[in-house]
Protein backbone atom coordinates (compact mmCIF):
# COMPACT_ATOMS: atom_id res chain seq x y z
CA UNK A 1 0.00 0.00 0.00
CA UNK A 2 1.07 3.40 -0.44
CA UNK A 3 1.93 4.08 3.18
CA UNK A 4 4.76 1.30 3.10
CA UNK A 5 6.02 2.95 0.17
CA UNK A 6 6.30 6.12 2.05
CA UNK A 7 7.62 4.25 5.15
CA UNK A 8 10.96 2.73 3.62
CA UNK A 9 11.26 6.47 1.69
CA UNK A 10 11.31 7.91 4.64
CA UNK A 11 13.42 5.39 7.27
CA UNK A 12 16.18 5.70 4.33
CA UNK A 13 16.89 9.51 5.52
CA UNK A 14 19.30 9.03 8.09
CA UNK A 15 21.48 11.44 8.70
CA UNK A 16 21.94 13.72 12.25
CA UNK A 17 18.36 13.72 13.17
CA UNK A 18 17.22 10.11 12.82
CA UNK A 19 14.27 9.90 15.02
CA UNK A 20 15.02 7.85 18.02
CA UNK A 21 12.16 6.14 18.83
CA UNK A 22 11.83 2.95 16.13
CA UNK A 23 8.50 3.35 13.78
CA UNK A 24 6.03 0.51 14.45
CA UNK A 25 5.28 -1.77 11.47
CA UNK A 26 6.62 -3.00 8.07
CA UNK A 27 9.62 -0.74 8.30
CA UNK A 28 11.05 -1.56 12.02
CA UNK A 29 12.09 -4.89 10.61
CA UNK A 30 14.45 -2.88 8.25
CA UNK A 31 16.54 -0.95 10.99
CA UNK A 32 18.57 0.95 9.02
CA UNK A 33 18.31 3.34 11.63
CA UNK A 34 20.55 1.56 14.31
CA UNK A 35 23.14 0.11 11.77
CA UNK A 36 23.85 4.28 10.65
CA UNK A 37 23.99 4.99 14.27
CA UNK A 38 26.86 2.12 14.46
CA UNK A 39 28.91 3.72 11.60
CA UNK A 40 28.81 6.87 12.96
CA UNK A 41 30.06 5.27 16.25
CA UNK A 42 32.79 3.41 14.02
CA UNK A 43 33.23 6.73 12.10
CA UNK A 44 34.02 8.81 15.25
CA UNK A 45 36.24 6.47 17.17
CA UNK A 46 38.15 6.48 14.14
CA UNK A 47 38.41 10.00 14.18
CA UNK A 48 39.20 10.29 17.89
CA UNK A 49 42.12 7.62 16.86
CA UNK A 50 43.57 9.89 14.45
CA UNK A 51 43.39 12.89 16.56
CA UNK A 52 44.96 11.16 19.47
CA UNK A 53 48.00 10.07 17.06
CA UNK A 54 48.25 14.04 15.46
CA UNK A 55 48.31 15.26 19.03
CA UNK A 56 51.22 12.53 20.08
CA UNK A 57 53.96 13.51 16.96
CA UNK A 58 52.94 17.52 17.73
CA UNK A 59 54.06 16.54 21.46
CA UNK A 60 56.85 14.98 20.22
CA UNK A 61 58.17 17.40 17.73
CA UNK A 62 57.97 19.64 20.62
CA UNK A 63 59.88 17.86 22.75
CA UNK A 64 63.06 17.41 20.56
CA UNK A 65 62.45 20.99 19.77
CA UNK A 66 63.01 22.33 23.59
CA UNK A 67 65.70 19.73 23.80
CA UNK A 68 67.04 21.37 21.01
CA UNK A 69 66.73 25.20 21.59
CA UNK A 70 67.93 23.92 25.40
CA UNK A 71 66.89 27.55 26.90
CA UNK A 72 65.05 28.45 30.60
CA UNK A 73 62.16 30.00 28.50
CA UNK A 74 61.38 27.52 26.21
CA UNK A 75 59.91 24.75 28.13
CA UNK A 76 58.91 21.29 26.27
CA UNK A 77 55.55 19.47 26.70
CA UNK A 78 57.13 17.51 29.70
CA UNK A 79 58.38 20.11 31.92
CA UNK A 80 54.83 21.64 30.97
CA UNK A 81 53.52 18.17 32.39
CA UNK A 82 55.66 18.46 35.72
CA UNK A 83 54.46 22.28 36.64
CA UNK A 84 50.72 20.66 35.79
CA UNK A 85 51.37 18.56 38.60
CA UNK A 86 53.27 20.82 40.91
CA UNK A 87 50.63 23.13 40.77
CA UNK A 88 47.78 20.86 41.57
CA UNK A 89 49.35 19.17 44.10
CA UNK A 90 50.73 21.79 45.74
CA UNK A 91 49.38 25.48 44.87
CA UNK A 92 50.64 28.43 43.30
CA UNK A 93 53.27 30.80 45.31
CA UNK A 94 50.80 32.18 47.02
CA UNK A 95 48.84 28.66 48.36
CA UNK A 96 45.99 29.19 46.09
CA UNK A 97 45.25 26.02 44.09
CA UNK A 98 44.47 25.42 40.40
CA UNK A 99 41.13 24.24 41.39
CA UNK A 100 40.57 27.69 42.95
CA UNK A 101 41.49 30.09 40.19
CA UNK A 102 39.82 28.06 37.58
CA UNK A 103 36.61 28.32 39.58
CA UNK A 104 37.32 31.94 39.93
CA UNK A 105 37.53 32.50 36.31
CA UNK A 106 34.34 30.17 35.37
CA UNK A 107 32.42 31.89 37.98
CA UNK A 108 32.87 35.23 36.96
CA UNK A 109 32.33 34.26 33.39
CA UNK A 110 28.92 32.10 34.39
CA UNK A 111 27.69 35.01 36.17
CA UNK A 112 28.23 38.37 33.54
CA UNK A 113 27.27 35.49 30.75
CA UNK A 114 23.87 34.99 32.70
CA UNK A 115 22.75 38.94 33.23
CA UNK A 116 23.97 39.04 29.41
CA UNK A 117 21.13 36.12 28.49
CA UNK A 118 18.78 37.34 30.77
CA UNK A 119 19.51 40.86 29.06
CA UNK A 120 19.67 39.90 26.02
CA UNK A 121 17.42 37.72 24.55
CA UNK A 122 14.31 39.61 25.93
CA UNK A 123 15.48 42.89 24.23
CA UNK A 124 16.85 41.32 20.83
CA UNK A 125 13.07 39.64 20.60
CA UNK A 126 11.31 42.75 21.57
CA UNK A 127 13.56 45.25 19.49
CA UNK A 128 12.53 41.93 16.75
CA UNK A 129 8.85 42.29 16.96
CA UNK A 130 8.83 45.54 16.82
CA UNK A 131 11.54 46.68 14.32
CA UNK A 132 10.84 50.21 14.46
CA UNK A 133 11.93 50.25 18.16
CA UNK A 134 15.15 49.33 17.41
CA UNK A 135 15.37 51.05 13.74
CA UNK A 136 14.61 54.41 16.44
CA UNK A 137 17.20 53.84 18.76
CA UNK A 138 19.78 52.20 16.91
CA UNK A 139 21.90 55.71 17.06
CA UNK A 140 22.36 54.82 20.60
CA UNK A 141 22.48 51.14 20.57
CA UNK A 142 24.89 50.51 17.58
CA UNK A 143 27.99 52.39 18.95
CA UNK A 144 28.31 50.14 21.90
CA UNK A 145 28.94 46.77 19.83
CA UNK A 146 31.98 47.90 18.43
CA UNK A 147 33.64 48.96 21.54
CA UNK A 148 35.47 46.05 22.56
CA UNK A 149 35.09 44.86 26.71
CA UNK A 150 38.75 45.96 26.54
CA UNK A 151 38.03 49.08 26.27
CA UNK A 152 36.13 49.35 29.40
CA UNK A 153 38.88 48.19 31.89
CA UNK A 154 39.79 51.44 32.85
CA UNK A 155 36.42 53.09 33.83
CA UNK A 156 35.28 49.29 34.98
CA UNK A 157 38.55 49.71 37.49
CA UNK A 158 37.20 53.22 38.39
CA UNK A 159 33.53 52.42 38.90
CA UNK A 160 33.68 48.92 40.04
CA UNK A 161 35.44 46.56 42.28
CA UNK A 162 35.59 42.47 42.88
CA UNK A 163 33.01 40.42 40.78
CA UNK A 164 30.91 43.34 39.96
CA UNK A 165 33.59 44.52 37.46
CA UNK A 166 34.29 41.48 36.36
CA UNK A 167 30.70 40.49 35.89
CA UNK A 168 30.27 43.97 34.15
CA UNK A 169 33.02 43.24 31.56
CA UNK A 170 31.77 39.90 30.93
CA UNK A 171 28.52 41.27 30.27
CA UNK A 172 29.72 43.47 27.70
CA UNK A 173 31.33 41.10 25.66
CA UNK A 174 28.98 38.54 25.90
CA UNK A 175 25.52 40.76 25.66
CA UNK A 176 25.76 41.64 21.51
CA UNK A 177 25.76 37.95 19.80
CA UNK A 178 23.19 37.34 21.80
CA UNK A 179 21.11 40.55 21.44
CA UNK A 180 21.52 39.86 17.76
CA UNK A 181 20.78 36.53 17.23
CA UNK A 182 17.57 37.29 19.32
CA UNK A 183 16.76 40.25 16.89
CA UNK A 184 18.07 38.44 13.98
CA UNK A 185 16.22 35.20 14.64
CA UNK A 186 12.72 37.05 15.01
CA UNK A 187 12.86 38.00 11.11
CA UNK A 188 13.39 34.47 10.49
CA UNK A 189 9.54 33.56 11.50
CA UNK A 190 8.33 32.10 8.14
CA UNK A 191 4.76 34.03 7.81
CA UNK A 192 2.74 30.63 7.66
CA UNK A 193 3.51 29.51 10.63
CA UNK A 194 1.96 33.04 12.02
CA UNK A 195 -1.02 32.09 9.83
CA UNK A 196 -1.63 28.59 10.72
CA UNK A 197 -1.46 30.08 14.62
CA UNK A 198 -4.29 33.25 13.39
CA UNK A 199 -6.45 30.50 11.15
CA UNK A 200 -7.14 29.30 14.56
CA UNK A 201 -7.78 32.19 16.20
CA UNK A 202 -4.53 31.98 18.51
CA UNK A 203 -3.59 34.46 20.68
CA UNK A 204 -0.43 36.89 20.59
CA UNK A 205 1.25 35.33 23.27
CA UNK A 206 0.15 31.70 21.88
CA UNK A 207 1.99 32.53 18.47
CA UNK A 208 5.13 34.04 20.41
CA UNK A 209 5.08 31.20 22.71
CA UNK A 210 5.03 28.19 20.32
CA UNK A 211 5.64 29.81 17.19
CA UNK A 212 8.39 32.75 17.30
CA UNK A 213 9.89 30.97 20.13
CA UNK A 214 11.08 27.52 18.53
CA UNK A 215 12.26 29.32 15.93
CA UNK A 216 14.03 31.80 17.48
CA UNK A 217 16.07 29.03 20.05
CA UNK A 218 18.44 27.21 17.35
CA UNK A 219 19.59 31.19 16.70
CA UNK A 220 19.84 32.01 20.26
CA UNK A 221 21.61 29.11 21.36
CA UNK A 222 23.82 29.73 18.67
CA UNK A 223 24.50 33.68 19.51
CA UNK A 224 24.65 31.90 23.32
CA UNK A 225 27.86 30.30 22.48
CA UNK A 226 29.62 33.20 20.53
CA UNK A 227 28.94 35.33 23.27
CA UNK A 228 30.32 32.46 26.04
CA UNK A 229 33.43 32.38 23.73
CA UNK A 230 33.50 36.26 23.67
CA UNK A 231 33.06 36.27 27.14
CA UNK A 232 35.87 33.37 27.58
CA UNK A 233 38.41 35.92 25.90
CA UNK A 234 37.38 39.14 27.87
CA UNK A 235 37.96 36.93 31.67
CA UNK A 236 41.66 36.43 30.74
CA UNK A 237 42.26 40.09 29.78
CA UNK A 238 40.47 41.48 32.60
CA UNK A 239 42.06 39.53 34.86
CA UNK A 240 45.39 40.35 33.65
CA UNK A 241 44.62 44.01 34.42
CA UNK A 242 42.61 43.76 37.36
CA UNK A 243 44.32 43.58 40.87
CA UNK A 244 42.48 40.40 42.42
CA UNK A 245 44.86 37.66 43.31
CA UNK A 246 42.36 34.86 41.98
CA UNK A 247 41.49 33.46 38.47
CA UNK A 248 43.55 31.95 35.56
CA UNK A 249 44.57 35.17 33.89
CA UNK A 250 45.78 36.63 37.51
CA UNK A 251 48.21 33.56 37.76
CA UNK A 252 49.33 33.53 33.82
CA UNK A 253 50.41 37.09 35.48
CA UNK A 254 51.50 36.77 38.20
CA UNK A 255 54.25 33.79 36.89
CA UNK A 256 54.78 36.04 34.18
CA UNK A 257 56.69 38.23 36.19
CA UNK A 258 58.73 35.63 37.89
CA UNK A 259 59.50 34.61 34.32
CA UNK A 260 58.20 31.13 35.06
CA UNK A 261 57.72 29.83 31.36
CA UNK A 262 55.79 26.68 32.19
CA UNK A 263 53.28 27.89 35.07
CA UNK A 264 52.13 30.36 32.42
CA UNK A 265 51.71 27.65 29.49
CA UNK A 266 50.26 25.65 31.89
CA UNK A 267 47.44 28.72 32.63
CA UNK A 268 47.19 29.34 28.44
CA UNK A 269 46.44 25.20 28.11
CA UNK A 270 43.51 25.43 30.64
CA UNK A 271 42.07 28.44 29.64
CA UNK A 272 42.05 26.69 26.04
CA UNK A 273 40.46 23.54 27.93
CA UNK A 274 37.95 25.50 29.94
CA UNK A 275 36.94 27.50 27.33
CA UNK A 276 36.85 24.18 24.72
CA UNK A 277 34.18 22.65 27.30
CA UNK A 278 31.73 24.68 27.74
CA UNK A 279 31.73 25.49 23.90
CA UNK A 280 31.31 21.79 23.56
CA UNK A 281 28.26 21.00 26.48
CA UNK A 282 26.39 24.29 24.50
CA UNK A 283 27.23 22.29 21.68
CA UNK A 284 24.87 18.87 22.59
CA UNK A 285 22.36 20.90 24.56
CA UNK A 286 22.17 22.32 21.27
CA UNK A 287 22.15 18.77 19.04
CA UNK A 288 19.55 17.87 21.63
CA UNK A 289 17.02 20.67 21.59
CA UNK A 290 17.56 20.57 17.77
CA UNK A 291 16.92 17.00 16.48
CA UNK A 292 14.39 18.54 14.35
CA UNK A 293 16.85 19.99 12.27
CA UNK A 294 18.26 18.79 9.46
CA UNK A 295 21.73 20.58 9.58
CA UNK A 296 23.78 20.86 12.73
CA UNK A 297 25.61 23.89 12.84
CA UNK A 298 29.43 24.53 13.93
CA UNK B 1 -30.03 20.64 -2.28
CA UNK B 2 -32.52 21.87 0.13
CA UNK B 3 -30.27 23.87 3.12
CA UNK B 4 -32.59 26.16 5.33
CA UNK B 5 -29.42 28.24 6.30
CA UNK B 6 -26.28 28.25 4.28
CA UNK B 7 -23.01 27.68 6.60
CA UNK B 8 -20.92 30.01 4.44
CA UNK B 9 -22.42 33.03 3.01
CA UNK B 10 -20.18 35.44 1.61
CA UNK B 11 -20.68 38.90 -0.45
CA UNK B 12 -17.37 40.32 -0.97
CA UNK B 13 -15.44 43.14 -2.90
CA UNK B 14 -12.22 43.82 -2.00
CA UNK B 15 -9.61 46.00 -3.15
CA UNK B 16 -5.51 46.12 -2.72
CA UNK B 17 -4.75 49.93 -2.84
CA UNK B 18 -5.81 50.84 -6.32
CA UNK B 19 -6.34 47.78 -7.90
CA UNK B 20 -9.91 45.85 -7.79
CA UNK B 21 -9.44 42.26 -6.51
CA UNK B 22 -13.08 40.83 -6.08
CA UNK B 23 -15.74 42.28 -7.81
CA UNK B 24 -18.97 41.82 -6.07
CA UNK B 25 -18.28 37.99 -5.33
CA UNK B 26 -21.20 36.40 -4.32
CA UNK B 27 -21.84 33.08 -2.91
CA UNK B 28 -22.71 30.33 -0.50
CA UNK B 29 -22.00 27.31 0.90
CA UNK B 30 -24.27 24.70 2.56
CA UNK B 31 -23.83 22.36 5.25
CA UNK B 32 -21.08 19.63 4.73
CA UNK B 33 -21.06 20.32 0.84
CA UNK B 34 -17.38 20.14 -0.81
CA UNK B 35 -16.99 23.41 -3.07
CA UNK B 36 -14.65 23.89 -5.42
CA UNK B 37 -13.76 27.09 -6.67
CA UNK B 38 -11.08 26.90 -10.06
CA UNK B 39 -10.07 30.57 -11.60
CA UNK B 40 -6.36 31.36 -13.37
CA UNK B 41 -3.06 31.97 -11.55
CA UNK B 42 -3.32 35.46 -9.95
CA UNK B 43 -7.33 35.80 -9.78
CA UNK B 44 -7.04 36.73 -6.16
CA UNK B 45 -7.81 33.17 -4.83
CA UNK B 46 -5.44 32.98 -1.91
CA UNK B 47 -6.62 36.48 -1.07
CA UNK B 48 -10.31 35.13 -1.19
CA UNK B 49 -9.71 32.18 1.54
CA UNK B 50 -7.90 34.65 3.61
CA UNK B 51 -10.78 36.76 3.91
CA UNK B 52 -13.06 33.98 4.17
CA UNK B 53 -10.83 32.51 7.04
CA UNK B 54 -11.30 35.99 8.84
CA UNK B 55 -7.96 36.41 8.96
CA UNK B 56 -8.53 39.45 6.32
CA UNK B 57 -10.96 41.89 6.34
CA UNK B 58 -12.74 42.24 2.83
CA UNK B 59 -12.73 46.41 1.96
CA UNK B 60 -16.40 45.81 1.27
CA UNK B 61 -18.95 43.10 2.22
CA UNK B 62 -18.87 40.03 4.74
CA UNK B 63 -18.73 36.84 5.51
CA UNK B 64 -20.84 35.07 7.52
CA UNK B 65 -20.32 31.77 9.41
CA UNK B 66 -23.26 30.07 11.04
CA UNK B 67 -25.09 33.27 10.15
CA UNK B 68 -22.86 35.36 12.25
CA UNK B 69 -19.72 37.79 10.78
CA UNK B 70 -16.56 35.58 10.83
CA UNK B 71 -14.38 35.33 13.54
CA UNK B 72 -11.40 33.08 13.86
CA UNK B 73 -11.46 33.19 17.81
CA UNK B 74 -14.77 32.10 17.90
CA UNK B 75 -16.08 29.61 14.75
CA UNK B 76 -13.72 26.84 13.54
CA UNK B 77 -11.90 27.21 10.65
CA UNK B 78 -9.20 25.13 9.01
CA UNK B 79 -6.76 25.87 6.08
CA UNK B 80 -4.52 23.69 4.28
CA UNK B 81 -2.10 26.25 2.64
CA UNK B 82 -0.19 25.45 -0.46
CA UNK B 83 3.04 25.05 0.82
CA UNK B 84 3.76 22.71 3.52
CA UNK B 85 2.88 24.65 6.70
CA UNK B 86 3.53 21.94 9.34
CA UNK B 87 5.74 23.02 12.21
CA UNK B 88 9.55 22.07 11.71
CA UNK B 89 10.06 21.80 15.67
CA UNK B 90 6.93 19.39 16.50
CA UNK B 91 6.98 15.57 15.63
CA UNK B 92 4.10 14.63 13.26
CA UNK B 93 1.59 13.86 16.34
CA UNK B 94 2.32 16.76 17.37
CA UNK B 95 1.49 18.82 14.61
CA UNK B 96 -1.86 17.36 14.05
CA UNK B 97 -2.40 18.40 17.62
CA UNK B 98 -1.67 22.10 17.24
CA UNK B 99 -5.39 23.38 16.08
CA UNK B 100 -7.04 21.35 18.88
CA UNK B 101 -4.60 22.89 21.12
CA UNK B 102 -4.91 26.38 19.91
CA UNK B 103 -8.53 25.69 20.93
CA UNK B 104 -8.13 24.24 24.14
CA UNK B 105 -8.60 20.66 23.70
CA UNK B 106 -6.71 18.78 26.53
CA UNK B 107 -5.43 15.28 27.92
CA UNK B 108 -7.26 11.91 26.96
CA UNK B 109 -9.79 13.84 24.98
CA UNK B 110 -6.85 16.04 22.69
CA UNK B 111 -5.26 12.02 22.64
CA UNK B 112 -8.71 10.38 21.09
CA UNK B 113 -9.15 13.11 18.43
CA UNK B 114 -5.67 13.15 17.37
CA UNK B 115 -4.93 9.57 17.23
CA UNK B 116 -8.70 9.19 15.21
CA UNK B 117 -7.82 11.11 12.72
CA UNK B 118 -4.21 10.03 12.35
CA UNK B 119 -5.38 6.89 11.54
CA UNK B 120 -8.25 7.79 9.06
CA UNK B 121 -5.20 9.46 7.07
CA UNK B 122 -2.89 6.34 7.82
CA UNK B 123 0.27 8.26 9.78
CA UNK B 124 0.10 5.89 12.04
CA UNK B 125 3.40 4.40 11.73
CA UNK B 126 5.03 8.20 11.19
CA UNK B 127 3.92 9.85 14.37
CA UNK B 128 7.16 10.48 15.94
CA UNK B 129 9.04 11.31 12.55
CA UNK B 130 9.65 15.04 12.51
CA UNK B 131 8.67 16.89 9.04
CA UNK B 132 12.10 17.36 7.40
CA UNK B 133 11.60 13.56 7.17
CA UNK B 134 9.07 13.45 5.37
CA UNK B 135 8.28 14.32 1.66
CA UNK B 136 5.85 16.74 0.58
CA UNK B 137 3.05 14.91 0.07
CA UNK B 138 3.36 13.32 3.84
CA UNK B 139 3.74 16.92 5.31
CA UNK B 140 0.32 17.74 3.28
CA UNK B 141 -1.45 14.91 4.30
CA UNK B 142 -0.61 16.01 8.13
CA UNK B 143 -1.89 19.37 7.31
CA UNK B 144 -4.94 17.65 6.41
CA UNK B 145 -5.15 15.73 9.29
CA UNK B 146 -4.72 18.65 11.27
CA UNK B 147 -7.41 20.31 9.63
CA UNK B 148 -9.89 17.72 10.18
CA UNK B 149 -8.86 16.93 13.51
CA UNK B 150 -10.96 20.06 14.53
CA UNK B 151 -14.43 19.15 13.54
CA UNK B 152 -14.40 22.50 11.81
CA UNK B 153 -17.16 24.69 10.70
CA UNK B 154 -15.32 25.35 7.58
CA UNK B 155 -11.91 23.91 5.94
CA UNK B 156 -10.06 25.61 3.10
CA UNK B 157 -7.91 24.21 0.96
CA UNK B 158 -5.61 26.62 -1.48
CA UNK B 159 -4.17 24.48 -4.00
CA UNK B 160 -2.80 22.15 -1.57
CA UNK B 161 -1.77 19.43 -4.17
CA UNK B 162 -0.53 21.94 -6.70
CA UNK B 163 3.44 21.31 -5.89
CA UNK B 164 3.07 17.57 -5.78
CA UNK B 165 3.87 15.17 -8.72
CA UNK B 166 0.79 13.98 -10.62
CA UNK B 167 0.60 10.02 -9.29
CA UNK B 168 1.01 11.73 -5.09
CA UNK B 169 -1.08 14.51 -6.08
CA UNK B 170 -4.28 11.81 -7.51
CA UNK B 171 -3.37 9.93 -4.33
CA UNK B 172 -4.20 13.16 -2.13
CA UNK B 173 -7.21 13.79 -3.84
CA UNK B 174 -8.58 10.44 -3.16
CA UNK B 175 -6.93 10.85 0.56
CA UNK B 176 -8.83 13.78 1.18
CA UNK B 177 -12.30 12.33 -0.24
CA UNK B 178 -12.17 9.76 1.89
CA UNK B 179 -11.44 11.85 4.74
CA UNK B 180 -14.01 14.24 4.14
CA UNK B 181 -16.16 11.37 3.91
CA UNK B 182 -15.06 9.82 7.58
CA UNK B 183 -15.99 13.56 8.43
CA UNK B 184 -18.32 15.36 6.55
CA UNK B 185 -17.14 19.28 7.17
CA UNK B 186 -17.80 22.09 4.94
CA UNK B 187 -15.03 22.16 2.21
CA UNK B 188 -14.19 25.29 0.16
CA UNK B 189 -11.62 24.03 -2.13
CA UNK B 190 -9.52 26.47 -4.26
CA UNK B 191 -7.64 25.02 -7.94
CA UNK B 192 -6.76 25.90 -10.95
CA UNK B 193 -6.42 22.48 -11.70
CA UNK B 194 -10.21 21.83 -13.66
CA UNK B 195 -9.67 17.97 -13.96
CA UNK B 196 -9.05 18.51 -9.81
CA UNK B 197 -12.20 20.64 -9.00
CA UNK B 198 -14.44 18.51 -11.04
CA UNK B 199 -13.22 15.47 -9.70
CA UNK B 200 -13.29 16.73 -5.86
CA UNK B 201 -16.59 19.35 -5.70
CA UNK B 202 -20.13 18.89 -5.36
CA UNK B 203 -20.28 22.19 -6.98
CA UNK B 204 -17.62 24.04 -8.82
CA UNK B 205 -17.41 28.16 -9.20
CA UNK B 206 -15.29 29.67 -11.86
CA UNK B 207 -14.27 33.28 -10.99
CA UNK B 208 -12.35 34.83 -14.43
CA UNK B 209 -9.01 37.16 -13.73
CA UNK B 210 -8.63 40.16 -11.76
CA UNK B 211 -11.32 41.90 -11.37
CA UNK B 212 -12.30 38.58 -10.43
CA UNK B 213 -16.18 37.93 -10.70
CA UNK B 214 -17.98 34.56 -10.66
CA UNK B 215 -18.58 33.50 -14.14
CA UNK B 216 -20.22 29.87 -13.83
CA UNK B 217 -21.37 28.29 -10.92
CA UNK B 218 -21.66 24.41 -12.22
CA UNK B 219 -23.09 21.96 -9.74
CA UNK B 220 -21.33 18.28 -9.95
CA UNK B 221 -24.24 15.79 -9.42
CA UNK B 222 -21.87 12.73 -10.11
CA UNK B 223 -21.83 9.85 -7.50
CA UNK B 224 -18.48 9.19 -5.96
CA UNK B 225 -15.57 7.42 -6.57
CA UNK B 226 -15.71 9.26 -10.47
CA UNK B 227 -13.95 8.59 -13.20
CA UNK B 228 -11.82 11.17 -15.27
CA UNK B 229 -12.48 9.06 -18.17
CA UNK B 230 -16.22 8.96 -17.95
CA UNK B 231 -18.68 11.01 -20.21
CA UNK B 232 -20.93 12.51 -17.53
CA UNK B 233 -17.41 13.75 -16.17
CA UNK B 234 -15.69 14.62 -19.50
CA UNK B 235 -18.96 17.10 -20.40
CA UNK B 236 -19.18 18.68 -17.01
CA UNK B 237 -15.48 19.04 -17.19
CA UNK B 238 -15.26 20.66 -21.14
CA UNK B 239 -18.42 22.69 -20.04
CA UNK B 240 -16.13 24.46 -17.63
CA UNK B 241 -13.12 24.45 -19.58
CA UNK B 242 -15.27 26.14 -22.44
CA UNK B 243 -15.88 29.23 -20.15
CA UNK B 244 -12.88 29.25 -18.45
CA UNK B 245 -10.95 29.64 -22.19
CA UNK B 246 -13.49 32.45 -23.20
CA UNK B 247 -11.81 34.58 -20.92
CA UNK B 248 -8.75 34.07 -22.27
CA UNK B 249 -6.78 37.11 -24.20
CA UNK B 250 -6.21 35.70 -27.80
CA UNK B 251 -2.40 35.07 -28.31
CA UNK B 252 -0.60 38.00 -29.11
CA UNK B 253 -2.65 40.17 -27.47
CA UNK B 254 -1.93 43.09 -24.96
CA UNK B 255 -2.92 41.96 -21.57
CA UNK B 256 -5.51 44.02 -20.09
CA UNK B 257 -4.03 46.75 -17.71
CA UNK B 258 -5.46 46.11 -14.58
CA UNK B 259 -4.81 42.56 -14.57
CA UNK B 260 -1.10 43.00 -15.71
CA UNK B 261 -0.77 45.27 -12.07
CA UNK B 262 -0.63 42.44 -9.88
CA UNK B 263 -0.65 43.45 -6.06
Amino acid sequence: MSASNEAEAGSLQVVAGAPTALPTGVAASLSPVASARQTRLTGALVSLAWNALVLLIVLAGWQILTILINSRFFPGPIAIFWAFVDLAVNGDTGGRTLWDHSWASVQRVLIGFGLAVVAGVPLGLLMGLYPRVYTNSRVVLEPFRFIPPIAWIPLAIIFFSGMTRFAFLIFLGAFFPVFTAALVGVARVEPIHRKVGLVYGASKGWILAHVVFPTVLPDILGGMRVGLGAAWLTIVAAELAGGISLGLGRMMSNYAELVQVPQVVVGMVLIGMLGLVMNEVLLVVEKRLFRWRWQVSL
Amino acid sequence: MVAAQHKVKAEISHRYGHLLVHDKLQFSVGENEFLCICGPSGCGKTTLLDILAGILPPTEGNVLINGRAVDPKRDNISFVFQEPSTFPWLNVWDNVATGLRIKAVKGRELARRVNDIIDIVSLRDFTHYYPHQISGGMKQRVAIARAFATDADLILMDEPFVSLDQPTRERMQREVLHTWEHRRHTVVFVTHNLEEAVFLGDRVIVLCAKPARIVAEIPVPLPRPRDPLSPEFTRIRAQCAGILHSLDPAPGALPDRRIAKAG
